[in-house]
Parts: C-alpha cells; structure tokens; sequence
C-alpha cells in the first residue's frame, strides 16, 4: 500500500511535467530521486536511519535511564555508575522446528543434533546473553485453505505437463517435490500441529564503568555470539536502526500480530 | 500528550499529498507555482511513505531539543502491587506483562537420539500454545553472589581483626599466629576466586502481555493467560511452570539484574588494579 501510493505520486508528477515549462526535467529527476527514497527506506532502513542519526548526532531516549546512542548500534542504561550495553543479533532457526522444506530423513538428523549443538554453545559462553522467540499461531483453517489452493494449482500443471506430447522430466519432478512438501505441511495441520509467525532474536548485555567501554565489550560479545551459533547453520545478523528500539520495548510488552508483521517481516 | 497513531499520522500526510498533488494539476497556466508545488507534493510523499516505519518517531522529533530525541522519559514499566506482573502505558494504552519460569533443563547427554528429536518437537508445540504472540526465551544470566561475597567479606575482616590482635598480643604462641595467619589467607583467596570471576546459571522462561481499559484489568488478563501458558508448557514438558515473581521477573527483563551490581563491581575493580599495575 505504502510503496504502490508513493510510487503512484511521483509518476503523476512525472506525468504532469510538462506543465511546469523549463523546470519539468528539474521535476522529473526530483520525482525519480523520491521513488529512489522510498526504495531505500523500504529496503534498507538500517543503513539510512543509523546515517541520519550519526550525521545529526541525535541520541535516542528509550526510557528513564535508556539511550540509544547516535550511532544506534545499541541501547545503553546507566544506573549506579556503570553502562550496561545490550545489542542484538537477529536468528532464524526455521530450518529446525517450522517448516518441512525437505520430507527425507534428515529433518530428523537435524532436530536430534539441535540439543546438544545448544548446550555446546551455552558452554562456550562466559557472558549474559538472552535468546528469545516471539511467536504467533495463525488460524488452521485459513493456513489449510491456503496450501490446499497451491496443491489444487499445482496438480493442473502436472496433469498438463503430464498430458503433453513431451513432458519435461525435470518439471514433473520439479513439481511433485513441491507438492510433497505440500502434503507433508497438510499431514503436519491434520496431527494438530498450528502454523506459527515467528521472529528470533538473540541479546546481550555488556558492562562498563564508560559508555565507551561497555560498547566496545559488547562487540565483543556480539561477534563472540555470532561465531558460536554459526554452528547451527543459522543466519545471524546485527540489528542496528530503529529496530532496537522495538526490540527494547518487546523486553516489557508484545505487540499484536499486526504491529509484529509491520515492523518486522515475519519469519515463516 | 494525545497519542497520535501510524494510521492517523499517515492520513494527515497521505491527505496533504493528495491535495498538493491535485493542486499542481489545478495551476496549469503557472509553471513556477506547479513546480513548487510539484517539490512540496514530493516531500510530503516520502513523509508519507516513512510512515511505514518512522511514525513514532515523528511527535518526538519535532519536539526534540538537544539532539535527545525523547521517546519515553518516565520508567519503563511498574511492577504491579501483587509482584507477579509488570504494567506499562505507552501511547495511551495500558499494558500487562507476566512472565512464566519454565524449570527444565536435561543436558542432551542424557537423552537417547529419539528423545532429542522428541524434545524438539515438543519445543515446536509448545510455540502453538496460544495465538496471541508469545515470547519464549533462555537466558544465561550472573549469579548474584552478593550475600555470599559478603559473607566472605566479614569473615576475612574478622579474621585480620584477630590477626592484628595476636601481633599486638605478647601472650599468643607462634602456632596460634601462624594458624590465624593461615585463616587470613585462606579467606583472602577464596575472596579473590569468588569475587573475580562470575558464575552463571541458564534459565527458560514465557512471556505473555494482555492490554486492558485499566492496570487491574490488564493485570488480571495477564495472569489468566500466564497461568494458561503455564499449565500448558507444565503438560507438555511434565514440569512444574510457575509465574515468576519480584527479582526473579525484574532478571527477566532488566540488566541490572540479569547482571547483579556488586558482582559485577567486583569483577570490574578488580580489572581496573590489573590495569593500574
């Protein structure tokens, strides 16, 4: 809604250009720029709000005691003359537990390995850290609606590849892959199991007797972190931008589903 | 302060663009004024749009002052007088949070490659247990070691008092000297292997928020659903989930508390000397 209105705009300005005599070349890279500006807020936020924050040097006041520094990589409390710097590293372990993308055996391999691969990382952690879930189910029977209408789709282009006079090997097997994994996610509804959105993320706290010092401890951690759940072939990244600020806010109360899928994209 | 919503911040601008836009269509024998209205639509366009993302931010900048961009200067949240929930008003609305131990830990040494595939997919259903978001967590927080540091303290302070005592004393023998001279360094190492080096304890726990028209009520929805949750995670887990209270929640949720202030101190005392010799 938000991309298709402002692309919209700019397009009837560039449309209308003409009426503004000389200056409608002046306008129609203006109305560019902005479709230009809207494609990088829509899609890299984290690189524009931390550059705009940085170069105006705004610092952000979370809460009493709670800031968010300019270069907003991380959210700082002082109390009791020490800085305790927390950041966070987003994770998506959807591989694991929520989505049979695969129905061979090794789904199974990798649940069994998920135990010991967490206390091998757990172990190999001297600091506080915090890794959290936020999840929400979805209804059944709209999920179950949703897969069956890609199986039913799915079926006709079969049956059409199939009915051809040369049917393409690779496109049946191609879309028989696809409606296994279908079925497989129909059988998983069928036992019980409910549809979840998701998001993972992981936190740690640093401390310092200076701001500086409890920062630079916490990249430590936080590369520290990165490196260890590495080795649950997840991918990890650092949050930086307006989303810490949410993340921060999520430590005292959750949102409903709807603010979740706008802030974030949910992980399915 | 009335809290103004994404919806409505959006409106005003989607409805300024708008307008903007429809006046430059409305001004055709003007080029200079369509321009700058052109310029001014194109502004308000890509307001509009960050919405999508900025619209809280919106009220506290225009009203920034310093370079502080003042989101929230009040705490927080406030505990609730019962002790087992947290209550939080933000943008006109009253929240409630409450948080749910989850006491399971077997290490996967102890479990046969079946049962480590079943305890996943028993980590998976416990995820579905409501529809309304739900955070799960595991931390790995310091122990506070407060009282026991402490404890060590005074007994080392009382055991250099005595060792004072018996250097000033002409009636202690040598073996009684040397043994409280043993005790002192005894206590002053122990003190030294406690206090510099933290210890850590790993903890599961949920966490639910329910809003409400006033703290009572959204208190009160809060703790339905954590019991709810608990009972849930108590049957599918068999353990024993309770809902968190006092310290034990303010750890869930502060780091002043995850990470105790005298341990920590202790420990960062003890880097600063390093660093000064």
């Amino acid at each position: 809604m938000y991309l298709g209105f402002s692309s919209m705009v700019a397009l009837l300005v560039i449309i209308n250009a003409s009426s503004f005599g000389g200056l409608g070349f002046v306008a129609t890279v203006l109305a560019i720029m902005t479709i230009a500006m809207t494609l990088i807020i829509n899609y890299a936020d984290f690189v524009l709000f931390p550059l705009v924050t940085m170069v105006l040097g705004i610092k952000i006041i979370a809460a009493k005691n709670c800031y968010i520094p300019k270069n907003s990589n991380c959210i700082i409390k002082y109390v009791n003359g020490i800085y305790y710097a927390t950041g966070f590293l987003t994770a998506n372990v959807y591989n694991y537990i929520f989505e049979a993308e695969g129905v061979d055996e090794s789904e199974d391999q990798k649940l069994g390995e998920a135990p010991d691969k967490w206390e091998r990382i757990v172990m190999n952690i001297d600091f506080p850290f915090r890794y959290n879930i936020i999840t929400a189910s979805q209804d059944i029977q709209v999920y179950r609606d949703e897969l069956e209408g890609k199986r039913g789709v799915m079926e006709v282009q079969l049956s059409r590849e199939m009915g051809n006079s040369t049917p393409n090997q690779l496109t049946i097997q191609e879309l028989e892959k696809k409606m296994n994994i279908l079925d497989a996610r129909i059988e998983r509804l069928s036992t019980g199991e409910r549809p979840v959105n998701s998001m993972m993320y992981i936190e740690t706290t640093a401390v310092g007797v200076s701001e500086k010092e409890a920062v630079d401890a916490l990249a430590n951690q936080l590369n520290h972190l990165q490196t260890l759940f590495n080795s649950f072939d997840l991918s990890i990244t650092r949050v930086i931008g307006r989303e810490i600020y949410y993340l921060f806010t999520f430590n005292y109360s959750l949102p409903d589903v709807g603010t979740l899928t706008r802030i974030f994209s949910i992980q399915k | 302060m009335l809290a103004l919503s994404q919806n409505f911040i959006f409106t005003v601008l989607a409805l300024t663009t708008f307008i903007l836009l429809l006046l430059t269509f409305l001004t055709p024998g003007t080029p200079l004024i369509a321009f700058t209205l052109a310029i001014f639509t194109l502004f308000f366009d890509v307001l509009t749009f960050s919405t999508k993302y900025y619209a809280s931010f919106f009220v506290p900048f225009l009203k920034m002052k310093n370079r502080n961009l003042v989101m929230e200067s009040e705490e927080p949240f406030i505990m609730a007088p019962s002790g087992d929930a947290i209550v939080i008003r933000r943008e006109g609305e009253v929240y409630a949070s409450a948080f749910i131990r989850i006491p399971t830990y077997r290490s996967a040494t102890e479990m046969s490659q079946e049962e480590k595939v079943d305890f996943s997919r028993l980590f998976s259903r416990a995820l579905t247990l409501t529809k309304r978001p739900m955070k799960f967590g595991a931390q790995l927080y310091v122990i506070n070691k407060d009282a026991y540091i402490n404890n060590i303290r005074n007994k080392l302070n009382e055991a250099e008092d005595r060792y004072q005592n018996a250097m000033i004393s002409k009636d202690i023998s040598k073996e009684a000297s040397e043994r409280i001279r043993g005790e002192v360094t005894m206590w002053h190492n122990l003190y030294d292997s406690v206090s510099k080096v933290n210890s850590h304890a790993l903890e599961a726990f949920a966490m639910t928020t329910s809003s409400g028209g006033n703290d009572e009520e959204a208190i009160t929805l809060a703790l339905q659903q954590a019991d709810e949750i608990a009972a849930g995670i108590s049957s599918i887990f068999g353990v024993t989930a309770s809902i968190a209270q006092g310290e034990e929640l303010l750890r869930f949720i502060e780091p002043d508390y995850m990470i105790p202030l005298v341990t920590v101190s202790e420990e960062m005392r003890g880097k600063a000397t390093l660093e000064e010799r």
